[in-house]
């Protein structure tokens, strides 16, 4: 399996089949074929990059990072995600639209947190005793002030 | 002003060359197994009809209970069953699917000059899933039904002993059915249409459907998890929406209005589409502002996304972004009012025949106006807290889902039924039943709009003597309603056994959807069609002084011959 | 319509001839559709796992404290070993596909199998952390009732129960994903040895892999949040 591939990297834009008159079509689907050691580089990344989270998490370390934590956890992930995404799932050599149906939903999905995050964030700000009822710790600092 | 001379008995126009999809193959399972999209989409007609007829029912019902102020016919508890029951039945398993799964799986194929969708096997497992989630839902019915309102707000519908569990399993089954048809069609679009179809070439149906199915896709996910954590609710009492447990009630609110505003785009986008299609056959007459249309549809779509906690006024949310979405609300307007003007101008000058289906766009029109305006009303915060949960907003919806998609669903209908079936139904008998919806309609709603004003809440099992006089003009409008739709449903089941034979091109259309034969053949075209020329370009029609429209040898489309 | 000739995709010696599907005019068509429909799909896992994302940091930010402590019960090292098993079984997945793409059965059928076994390992250290949780009296809702050292961690704070129902909700309905994937690398194997897939024909495989990469992705964010509590 190990034949160093010279298919690698060749960047087959697939043909775009319709739309644009009679042009000759290509019958046959060429597969963009990623050379083995690019797969093993980015495996050996991603295990890197579990250790790296591991080791800054704050109960494994006991690194003290406070609400940064968060979003260093977020952004190890996120570049994890974005290796896997590229490379493994071919991205990087898809169609535009293949990236855009999948990359959209995050778009999509980022609205469904704005939203709801800034509204729990946000609540009772102007009226305290309109506020939601109990469970909140924002709702008991209200009731303090 | 000239009308389509109508109804001379027309001899078969030319020789088939293939036989028609209906009678390519017969049989039981010729139906229950096919991949042909024309074929789902008939079975998804019948299907949708039959819920529409069982929620229409139920509509009667509700109307008939409300003529006095205690209620003529239920307990009160069963009288939230009924309106449940009759939400879920027109959302879910009516309006939902009714353009894109059942006129667009027939007809956009046909449009793009493709022989099928692109995935003709989803296809028929969203059909299949459709089936099992109605099936669900009248399980439901049987077990104990519902009394939550078609929106199962928590905490309510974690506490009531009423079928929420099979209920929500249904509406995630359903669920997957709208996912995959809207999968399907955005596929087919990017994938297979006719060679010289560039996007600026495509019907605006297949905009609207294009911008519906990407709602499908990515909203209707959330739904999905949204009924299943309720699921989890009813199961092990999982108390993410339960306070009770820590949970917050709203988050549900959130979760379920992310999918149920987009929701709404998705049942009125495909019917946008069709009353383009047939406002500008039926005035004979390209689409003014083609473009804008197009555009509008998408930027719906993606504002849809940004609305959606205008639902929640009054729920407890923050003031915060109830500011952001009331604002954000307003900028529906826009692309909803280009679309009315682009309709307008179509028709403005145009060479306008009041068919039936002509006459159910321009009821289309006038209501779903109403329906724009009132919904302007209501995304404004500060008014919407005097009107939420009232009959106003029972009105206003009704005048979107049902006095707008529903009726450019029989707009599409009875636009397409010629090219479905081959044969045509009784014109006039048409005429008049688009006529009595129309009054029926404005008879049943406008009364509702001043009772919600004047602050009578919706889902109430009884009222106040004071509004009466309102629930009585509204049930009158309601049995008006029940006529019309009755008598359409009679001459058109007639027509299929007793219709004269369809002409070939019976409104003369010219998008490729009329370059079949009618009916179309398996595979939909004698030959692969290419587009040559213009889209809605009507100078390539030949008008008979009977009104058979015919081509001028292929201006616009040619084709290639067939591969063999 | 009706005449097209059926398209067969060049097929190397010795593998099953594909023959494209009656309605596309070319292979390619019927590649990239089914690629952007599986596409699509992906996008509505994405949507749907989202919905519980977003919940477990509205709750997070909510209980801090509880999820901090919740989270401290789960064993790490166990997690991590579970994140090593499933991106091995990822690069696995991704060598599967680049060997049906080079008709190279052999290999195809043996990083599957990888894939297959990883993927076990992963379900069998799950069965192990779960059995465990609900020996001790923690589960999901109804099932939350800490025995012996959890209840006193848990004694005093705010709804350590809505921790649980996320992790186990989370980690559940990822795991029936796992399983899913599981029953399709099994069919794949069974298919390619008897050489359904090759250069001119690996849709499957290409599919079956990008579905097995979300399955990796969604851990890769369920680690760091569910045993790693920030």
């Amino acid at each position: 399996m190990s034949k160093p591939s010279h298919e690698s990297h060749e960047s087959h834009q697939s043909p775009d089949t319709h739309g644009h008159g009679a042009a000759v079509v290509d019958h046959t689907h060429h597969p963009h074929v990623c050379a083995w050691q690019t797969f093993v580089g980015i495996y050996a990344a991603l295990l890197f990059l579990t250790f790296v989270t591991v080791g800054v998490a704050e109960p494994v370390s006991g690194l003290h990072l406070g609400s940064m934590s968060m979003v260093v956890a977020m952004l190890v992930a996120a570049l994890k995600a974005s290796l896997v995404m590229t490379v493994f799932m071919h991205l990087k050599w898809d169609t535009a639209i293949n990236n855009i149906a999948f990359l959209g939903s995050l778009i999509f999905l980022s609205l469904l947190f704005l939203f709801t995050l800034v509204d729990h964030s946000t609540r009772g700000e102007a009226d305290p005793q309109a506020g939601t009822p109990a469970p909140y710790a924002r709702q008991a600092k209200f009731v303090d002030d | 002003m000239t009308t389509h001379t109508p109804a001379i008995e027309t001899a078969p126009s030319a020789t088939r060359k293939e036989p028609s999809y209906l009678d390519v193959t017969k049989g039981f399972w010729s139906w229950a197994g096919t991949l042909d999209h024309k074929r789902i989409g008939i079975m998804y007609l019948v299907g949708v009809t039959a819920a529409f007829l069982c929620g229409g029912l139920l509509a009667l019902l509700i109307r008939l209970h409300l003529w006095t102020p205690e209620g003529m016919l239920f307990e009160n508890g069963v009288y939230n069953q009924v309106f449940t029951l009759h939400g879920v039945f027109m959302v879910f398993l009516f309006i939902i699917p009714a353009i894109p799964a059942s006129i667009g799986n027939f007809v956009l194929p046909l449009m793009l000059g493709a022989p099928d969708v692109a995935l003709p096997r989803l296809n028929l497992a969203s059909f299949y899933l459709w089936l099992v989630g109605s099936i669900l839902t009248v399980y439901s019915i049987i077990t104990g039904a519902v009394d939550t309102g078609w929106t199962f707000y928590t905490p309510y519908s974690i506490e009531t002993q009423t079928s929420v569990l099979s209920m929500g399993l249904a509406i995630f089954v359903l669920g997957f059915s709208s996912i995959f048809t809207g999968l399907n069609f955005i596929v087919t679009i990017h994938k297979m249409r006719a060679r010289g179809q560039g996007w600026f070439k495509m019907p605006l149906f297949c905009w609207a459907i294009y911008a519906t199915s990407v709602l499908q896709v990515l909203a209707t996910p959330v739904l999905g998890v949204t009924v299943l954590l309720l699921a989890f609710e009813h199961i092990y009492n999982i108390g993410i929406f339960d306070p009770a447990y820590g949970g917050d009630p709203i988050l549900f609110q959130h979760f379920f209005w992310f999918y149920s505003h987009p929701a709404v785009y998705i049942m009125i986008l495909p019917a946008m589409g069709v009353i383009s299609e047939v406002v500008s056959v039926h005035s004979r007459k390209p689409l003014f502002g083609y473009k804008l249309i197009a555009f509008s549809s998408i930027s719906i779509a993606v504002i849809s996304f940004l609305v959606w906690g205008h639902h929640m006024y009054t729920s407890g949310q923050s003031e915060f972004v109830m500011m952001a979405f009331s604002f954000l609300t307003m900028l529906v307007a826009i692309p909803t009012a280009i679309k009315v003007f682009s309709w307008v101008a179509t028709i403005w000058g145009g060479s306008v025949a009041l068919s039936a289906p002509m006459l159910y766009a321009i009821s289309f029109i006038i209501i779903f106006t109403i329906g724009g305006l009132t919904g302007v009303f209501l995304g404004a915060l500060s008014v919407d807290i005097h009107l939420h949960d009232t009959y106003f907003v029972v009105a206003h919806f009704h005048a979107v889902m049902m006095g707008s998609t529903a009726l450019a669903f029989f707009a599409g209908i009875h636009h397409w039924w010629p090219k479905m079936f081959g044969v045509m139904y009784d014109e006039r008998l048409a005429k008049i039943s688009a006529v009595l919806i129309l009054i029926g309609f404005n008879v049943t709603f406008l009364p509702q709009f001043k009772m919600g004003s004047l602050g009578m809440p919706r889902r109430y099992a009884t009222y106040v003597e004071q509004f009466q006089i309102y629930h009585q003009v509204s049930t009158v409008g309601a049995m008006i309603l029940g006529v019309g739709f009755a008598l359409m449903l009679g001459y058109l089941l007639h027509s299929l056994v007793a219709g004269r034979r369809a002409r070939a091109n019976e409104w003369g259309g010219v998008t490729l959807d009329w370059h079949t034969p009618t009916p179309p053949n398996l595979y939909n075209f004698d030959d692969e069609p290419v587009m040559a020329g213009k889209l809605y370009d009507y100078t390539e029609l030949d008008i008979s002084p009977t009104g058979e429209a015919t081509f001028k040898a292929h201006k616009s489309t040619a084709t290639v011959g067939s591969k063999a | 319509m009706s005449g097209h000739a059926t398209i067969v995709t060049p097929t190397p010696e010795g593998f099953r001839p594909h023959a494209v599907a009656h309605h596309f005019k070319t292979a390619e068509q019927e590649f990239q559709a089914g690629k952007l429909g599986f596409w699509l799909f992906l996008a509505t896992e994405i949507m749907l796992f989202g919905g519980l994302f977003a919940a477990y940091f509205l709750y997070h930010g909510v209980y801090a404290e509880t999820f901090r402590v919740g989270g401290s019960t789960l064993n790490w090292h166990l997690g991590a070993f579970n994140t090593v098993l499933l991106l091995t079984s990822s690069w696995t997945m991704a060598m599967a596909v680049r060997a049906s793409q080079l008709s190279n059965r052999k290999a195809l059928i043996g990083f599957l199998s990888l894939t297959w076994l990883c993927a076990a390992g992963f379900m069998v250290v799950k069965y192990f952390e779960y059995t465990y949780k609900f020996s001790h009296g923690i589960g999901p809702g109804y099932f939350f009732a800490p025995e012996g050292h959890y209840a006193e961690l848990f004694a005093g704070l705010p709804f350590p129960n809505l921790y649980f129902a996320l992790y186990f909700t989370m980690t559940g309905i990822h795991g029936l994903h796992v399983l899913v994937g599981m029953g399709l690398i099994a069919w794949l194997i069974v298919r390619s040895s008897k050489g359904h897939f090759h250069s001119g024909f690996y849709t499957p495989v290409e599919l079956v892999g990008l579905y097995w990469h979300v399955v990796d992705l969604i851990w890769i964010f369920l680690f760091p949040l569910l045993y790693l509590v920030p």
